[in-house]
């Protein structure tokens, strides 16, 4: 357990990482640090915000402007990142790439102007802020294509379109997932973010702003788990639903 | 000796060059491989081309396959007319410059459709042969069968062992349609066993069709010219950059064509060891 590359069976593993999750817990519990609730005060805001409809009533309304903003997102990266491929296209999808770099804060305004009303607001900023994120990894894919790839549809007599659809678009949809597997955690963070700018509608990054407000550590670290595990649960939903789609995910040599 | 005619010119490669800025690779490369006509069977060619390593010779597989264009020369195949293919019909022939998707190329590493199963990528290959419409499925059956990969058709690339996927690239070449099969490094990395198996393989496909014609680029001297009517040897001349063809060898002439115990042969001792002197 403790030897370089050393492999350990999954069952060990997790064990391990329970008793390594226990022990955190348990130095947390015996040493409190100024102001950080204990792990028992989390637990019992926890209980608290579970036993009502306030919780799940903001996740929900979260939930629903993560998923709205995911799949537009991802319709518009692969747009741009097939047609990246394209000369044309390709300096725009490179522009897209580099619009990491800007702030979400410093485009409010243009924003509330462009848009109708707040719930839309939001929605742009979340997408305006995941798409760069997206078209990176995807691109990244697209480039790391071995050019055998190509070579290959090229031998079968594949037109160069043929080619884009067989090898990008057929054969990078399992990347799809990975890549929105990868950058979900970004668009989980960015909500919390952009529902702070109109809490009108809930979600649970007003809910969390509101917490902070009252410096209610407790519920704070409570949604803070909560917003953690749900991020867990999908990573874990959607390679599964990779795996299960794109069995030759999984295919291993017999 | 066997009777045999040469007929007509299938593939001429015709004064290739190739230069990276100003560095030579390949001069002055002039070749043709003739259709070969023996009474009674339907006999394809089969060429080698062999050189040492850092020859040229995986640059001139590409260009052999319309994979990368040369500096200046062409390739030039000879094919029959599209329009004038139908059952009973009396083939009509053109002459016109390589392209890709001309040639069936089987890469080193057999390289396949890492998302479609060995039916998929076999039905794939099957649907751009205009002569096999309507029949793509039985055609991939037959040599599925043939080349002992029906049980493995549901498989995907990575679950197949390196004999198999080998295969699968070659059945693939030939649903395709293609007369000429280019194979770069086939024996490479094979043992024994399986080595035997692969030139037996090759030898089913050189007798499939009169027109099939393989090209096996290789540095298994001795196993490529066991399975070859002609060899061109790769090579350098003094003072030259680059390399050139330095040697063509008719095997036909010398009787060491199409012999199944050719290995035990004092004269196919002779001639690797004339090959060898020629690298």
């Amino acid at each position: 357990m403790f030897k370089p590359f050393e492999k350990i069976s999954k069952q060990n593993f997790l064990i391990m990482v329970g008793l390594q999750v226990f022990f955190i817990l348990l130095v947390w519990q015996l040493s409190p640090i100024g102001l950080i609730p204990q792990p028992t005060h989390v637990l019992s805001a926890l209980g608290q915000l579970l036993g009502t409809r306030l919780l799940i009533d903001n996740l929900l309304v979260s939930l629903l402007l993560t998923l709205q903003a995911m799949l537009y997102s991802i319709l518009i990266t692969l747009v741009f990142s097939y047609l990246s491929v394209i000369p044309f296209f390709h300096s725009v999808a490179q522009f897209i790439v580099k619009c990491r770099y800007l702030t979400l804060t410093g485009l409010i305004f243009i924003f509330t102007l462009l848009t109708k009303d707040g719930s839309q607001l939001k929605l742009s900023l979340l997408i305006f802020g995941i798409v760069p994120f997206f078209t990176t990894s995807f691109l990244a894919v697209i480039l790391r294509i071995p050019a055998q790839e190509y070579e290959l549809c090229q031998t079968l007599g594949y037109s160069r379109w043929e080619s884009l659809y067989e090898v990008i678009v057929i054969g990078k949809a399992d990347q799809v997932f990975e890549m929105v597997r990868q950058n979900f955690a970004i668009a989980w963070m960015m909500i919390t973010m952009v529902e702070g700018l109109n809490m009108s509608e809930g979600g649970i990054g007003a809910l969390l702003i509101k917490y902070n407000k009252y410096n209610d550590l407790p519920h704070v670290i409570a949604l803070q788990a909560i917003i953690f595990g749900i991020g867990l649960f999908f990573d874990y939903l959607l390679g599964l639903l990779r795996h299960w789609l794109f069995p030759y995910t999984m295919a291993h040599k017999k | 000796m066997t009777p045999y005619t040469k007929t007509e010119v299938l593939l001429q490669a015709k004064d290739l060059q190739l230069s990276y800025g100003n560095k030579c690779i390949l001069h002055d490369i002039n070749f043709s491989i003739r259709d070969i006509i023996r009474p009674g069977l339907q006999q394809g060619q089969v060429v080698s081309l062999v050189g040492r390593s850092g020859m040229g010779k995986t640059q001139l597989f590409r260009i052999l396959s319309g994979l990368q264009k040369p500096t200046s020369g062409s390739i030039i195949i000879r094919e029959r007319k599209p329009a004038e293919v139908s059952p009973g019909s009396i083939a009509v022939f053109q002459e016109r410059a390589v392209r890709p998707g001309d040639m069936g190329v089987i890469f080193q590493n057999y390289y396949q459709f890492g998302w479609r199963t060995v039916r998929q990528s076999l039905l794939l290959a099957a649907r751009r042969n205009k002569l096999l419409e309507g029949k793509e499925e039985d055609t991939m059956l037959q040599y599925a069968e043939q080349f002992d990969v029906i049980d493995i058709l549901h498989r995907y690339p990575s679950q197949l062992s390196g004999g198999q996927q080998q295969r699968v690239s070659i059945i693939q070449q030939l649903l395709k349609g293609a007369n000429f099969l280019l194979l770069d490094e086939p024996f490479s990395g094979l043992d024994v066993c399986v080595l035997d198996k692969v030139v037996e393989l090759l030898q089913q496909v050189s007798l499939s069709d009169e027109l099939k014609t393989l090209i096996i680029v290789s540095h298994d001297i001795a196993t490529a010219v066991a399975i070859s009517d002609t060899v061109f040897i790769l090579g350098r001349t003094k003072g030259v950059e680059g390399s050139t063809l330095v040697r063509s060898i008719d095997l036909i002439e010398r009787g060491l064509a199409w012999q199944k115990d050719v290995r035990r042969e004092r004269e196919f001792e002779e001639t690797l060891e004339e090959i060898k002197a020629c690298l």
